[in-house]
């Protein structure tokens, strides 16, 4: 068995795992972060949600219950987590637009609004009311997004179908990479006859350069422009999840990809060791302390039997919302199923309450009563809670 | 207003099957459906066509029908009927005396059996129990139960017969003391329709005394809820029953792709207002995996529960009440028809086509028995070469069904439900159920201007609230690691309310 040394090993590729792992690599340790594979941040809009019960995201965040996560944060270090994020996304080149202090609008694939805080860029021209006139452009043959369920509340919206010869999001996606595809696609939209103020696309618009292949659109076009998330494969997640990535190893962190951890080797009140595996063998990765970003279910950080829930890798005290018939009510739309409640608890210092282990820390969706739907808290929570108990782990190990 | 001889009221098998008998003894007549056919009891059962074998100790006539029903269906619905064979599985500790019991009823009714040791038995099915006693071979079958109910109906249009579903019959019109027609409303566009005729059939399962009531009658029932589990794959090419008497989670039914798992027997009072509890799927999973032990690592993908309308009896288990049928003369031109299995649907259908022909005076044998059903040609069944031929454009890809064939059925039906294409095609019944493929079918069906946006908006709520209620009995493991996303998609990322 391989045997690597390293100051910090963070669990899990999300959003709260690569913003714990870049924040410890800032400071100068030797951080690696071990993954089975793509994070749910790909499946994801991309847009950064902080807390969307009311307009206001950090007066939203004050009124949560008590025993939400996010109250063992500080205003100003949630708001510090926000900031270090845009930046990051400014200087990679996929700048994110808004402020803690406003929610705003995303049109979503349905027509209706999603409230969220931080949006890319490629997002920033999203309508904020249902009178705007927007043409949108979609593709043939793309099954996901259909552009009448938005029409059905947009009334002065309409749309035109474009072939891309490809029909998939990624593969869509792809070809707008390509220049001579982009330009054959300019001169078929510019002989649209485009009359609304906006033009609407299905979140395809490039891999990485998506902001400056909008960009490009705008300046042709003469109008805004602006991408509209579509459900998964979801190229805004997969750019998100993208920068975050690069930004962590640019900061000198290591990643290990598509390394299950199967086991841990302990003593006493310490974990030493992780053991991941590499097409089937075993490797070693020592540490001085441990960052938990697995993710709730959908994540695989927490896994449901018929009468237990369980943290996959290091078997942690869970907290249970009551007997599997409590789990879920009984209407769907109700974003108030006790399942929300479900996952690893924290003190103060995101170390899990209970937790046999003294160096071991918790981030992002496998939080407890962190109710992320309801209280519309993904990678905003996510930041926040990464990068505070990254600084405990800091705190832990000097 | 409408005029006809019989109306049916009641689209689940029975019902069905008294419209394609009238059809075939060319008696006009018009069968109405709150649903959609195979609402109720029919859609959620097993899909066990019977060898009699389950009824044969307690019941011989029940069983000697169901064997005699079982070869006649075999023949004439090739396309619905899928001839597994069953085994009769006698586990550790099950009684021998039963078993006795069994094999020298069976043979005095004449379903024949095949005792199996364990090694034979795990040949044929390698999933059951290794420890299990022996096996007993019988001819039970696997029965698609919507499919059997479109082809009944497919011979009662053919002969010109009328149906409505999502039709509610809230009135029943009388003159002079006798039944002489309906009041339906329509469930979609609220618009009432009468209807007249010289008999009334009330094949309506569960709501039969509901339905009675409308005309100031009454028909005693025992309602008893059973609840059932579906796999996402099937464990097994048999179906597997436990030799014992009837219990619960006794009987284990392959279908199509996945696996039906059940029953239980609990009775209740209101048919509409009826749901699964954990305690009953936790029965069913424990039961079945006594059998077959992969069922307790199976990925359960839907839990859901049917009743069933037994004729009412002193008797307090529902199990010991007599699976038998029985037509009521209400003495006003209204007859009911209660009791009876899936099984026996075509027989209790032409008793009841006897006796109105009786009513009629009239005189013509009937024929269901001999004629194979009509439309099985146009089925399209479940080869994969076509369900392949067409990858790119694949809509549900749990269950392989393309664009094309949605847009097929669409046209073809001309519905405007969504539900009518998933007992078509399977579309939606796969681990997701439904899930990423309805928001697409959906949309297809906006795009062919057979829905407005605003009604292909308010259908994918009403299915995501209809969905949710068949999945709710079996969120754990990885069934509710994909029902967090799902909602994270309809929710978080689509940001669905539940209203306008």
């Amino acid at each position: 068995m391989s045997v690597i040394e390293y100051d910090v090993i963070v669990i899990g590729a999300g959003v709260s795992g690569l913003t714990a792992g870049t924040l410890l690599a800032k400071h100068g340790l030797n951080v690696a972060l071990v993954t089975t594979g793509e994070p749910t941040a790909c499946l994801s809009t991309g847009c950064i949600d902080v807390c969307s019960v009311s307009e206001n995201p950090l007066q939203a965040i004050v009124s949560l219950p008590q025993r939400h996560p996010y109250h063992l944060i500080s205003i100003k270090n949630i708001r510090q987590s926000l900031r270090d994020f845009q930046q990051a996304m400014t200087d990679v080149g996929m700048p994110y637009e808004g402020s803690p202090e406003n929610n705003r609008r995303v049109l979503s694939a349905i027509g209706t609004f999603k409230t969220t805080c931080l949006t890319p860029v490629t997002m920033q021209a999203s309508p904020q009311n249902e009178d705007e006139k927007i043409h949108i452009i979609t593709f043939a043959g793309l099954k996901d997004f259909y552009p009448g369920y938005i029409i059905s509340r947009h009334k002065n919206a309409s749309f035109s179908i474009y072939d891309a010869g490809v029909a998939t999001t990624m593969g869509i996606s792809a070809n707008f990479e390509n220049e001579a595809f982009l330009e054959a696609f300019m001169l078929w939209l510019e002989k649209q006859n485009i009359r609304e103020d906006k033009i609407a696309f299905p979140a395809v618009l490039g891999l990485e350069s998506a902001s400056a292949i909008v960009k490009t659109i705008e300046s042709r076009m003469e109008c805004p422009v602006f991408e509209i998330p579509t459900i998964p494969p979801s190229m805004p997640g997969r750019r998100l999840f993208n920068h975050l990535k690069d930004h962590f190893r640019r900061h000198g962190g290591v990643i290990y990809w598509g390394w299950p951890v199967v086991g841990v080797e302990k003593s006493g009140r310490k974990i030493e060791a992780v053991i991941a595996e590499s097409q089937g063998r075993p490797n070693s990765l020592n540490a001085k302390a441990f960052i938990l970003a697995t993710g709730s279910f959908v994540g695989g950080g927490l896994h449901a039997n018929r009468d237990s829930i369980v943290e996959k890798v290091f078997h942690l005290p869970v907290f249970l919302p009551g007997k599997r018939e409590t789990w879920f009510d009984h209407d769907y739309f109700s974003l108030s199923h006790g399942i929300g409640q479900a996952g690893v608890a924290v003190d103060s210092d995101f170390r899990p309450v209970d937790c046999p282990w003294d160096n071991v820390f918790a981030c992002g969706a496998i939080l407890a009563h962190t109710e992320t739907l309801k209280n519309g808290c993904g990678h905003g929570f996510a930041l926040a809670t990464g990068q505070a108990a990254a600084r405990s782990c800091l705190e832990c190990i000097r | 207003m409408i005029k006809t001889d019989v109306i049916i009221i009641g689209g689940g098998a029975t019902g069905c099957g008294i419209a394609r008998d009238l059809a075939l003894r060319g008696i006009p007549h018009c069968l109405i459906e709150k649903g959609d056919y195979a609402a109720g009891a029919t859609g959620a059962c097993h899909g066990l066509l019977h060898s009699g074998g389950r009824y044969v100790v307690s019941d011989a006539i029940a069983a000697k029908e169901c064997y005699d029903e079982n070869m006649i269906l075999r023949r004439i619905g090739e396309k619905c009927v899928e001839p597994t064979g069953g085994l009769f599985v006698r586990l550790t500790g099950d009684s021998k005396i039963f078993r006795e019991r069994f094999l020298r009823s069976c043979e005095e009714i004449g379903i024949p059996t095949e005792i199996m040791s364990s090694t034979k038995a795990l040949e044929l099915v390698p999933n059951l129990n290794p420890e299990m006693e022996e096996a007993i071979r019988v001819p039970d079958c696997s029965i698609d139960p919507f499919r059997l109910c479109m082809l009944n109906m497919r011979t009662s249009e053919i002969k010109g017969g009328l149906s409505f579903i999502r039709h509610k019959v809230t009135e029943i019109v009388k003159s002079h003391g006798r039944c002489i027609g309906i009041k339906a409303t329509d469930m979609v566009s609220g618009e009432v329709k009468e209807i007249h005729g010289n008999i009334i059939v009330n094949a309506s399962g569960a709501w039969t005394n509901l339905v009675a009531g409308l005309a100031g009658c009454e028909v005693p029932l025992t309602l008893s809820k059973g609840s059932l589990v579906i796999t996402n794959h099937r464990l097994t090419d048999m179906v597997i029953n436990r030799l014992r008497p009837p219990s619960d989670g006794d009987i284990i039914v392959p279908n199509e792709a996945v696996c039906l798992a059940g029953t239980t027997s609990l009775m209740v009072e209101d048919p509409d207002k009826i749901s699964i509890r954990s305690e009953e799927v936790d029965i069913i999973i424990g039961e079945a995996g006594r059998m077959v032990p992969h069922f307790n690592q199976t990925r359960i993908i839907r839990a859901f529960s049917g009743v069933r309308p037994l004729l009412k009896s002193q008797k307090l288990d529902s199990r010991e009440i007599s699976r038998g049928f029985q037509i009521i003369d209400h003495q006003n031109g209204m007859y009911s028809i209660v009791g009876g299995k899936l099984t026996t649907f075509r027989l209790m259908a032409e008793k009841m086509v006897d006796t109105i022909m009786n009513a009629f005076n009239l005189k013509r044998a009937c024929e269901t028995a001999e004629r194979p059903l009509d439309g099985q040609d146009e089925l399209s069944g479940y080869p994969l070469s076509k369900r392949l031929s067409d990858m790119k454009n694949i809509v549900c890809e749990c269950e392989l069904v393309t664009r094309r064939e949605v847009e097929r059925i669409i046209s073809q039906t001309g519905t405007r439900h969504v539900g009518d294409i998933q007992h078509r095609t399977r579309l939606g019944m796969g681990p997701c159920q439904g899930g990423f493929c309805t928001f697409r079918a959906l949309g297809i069906m906006h795009d062919m201007d057979i829905l407005t946006a605003e009604q292909s908006v308010q259908s994918l709520r009403e299915f995501l609230q209809r969905r949710f209620r068949g999945i709710r009995g079996a969120l754990w493991g990885d069934q509710l690691r994909e029902e967090q996303l799902v909602e994270y998609i309809y929710l978080g990322i689509l940001a669905m309310e539940r209203n306008k």
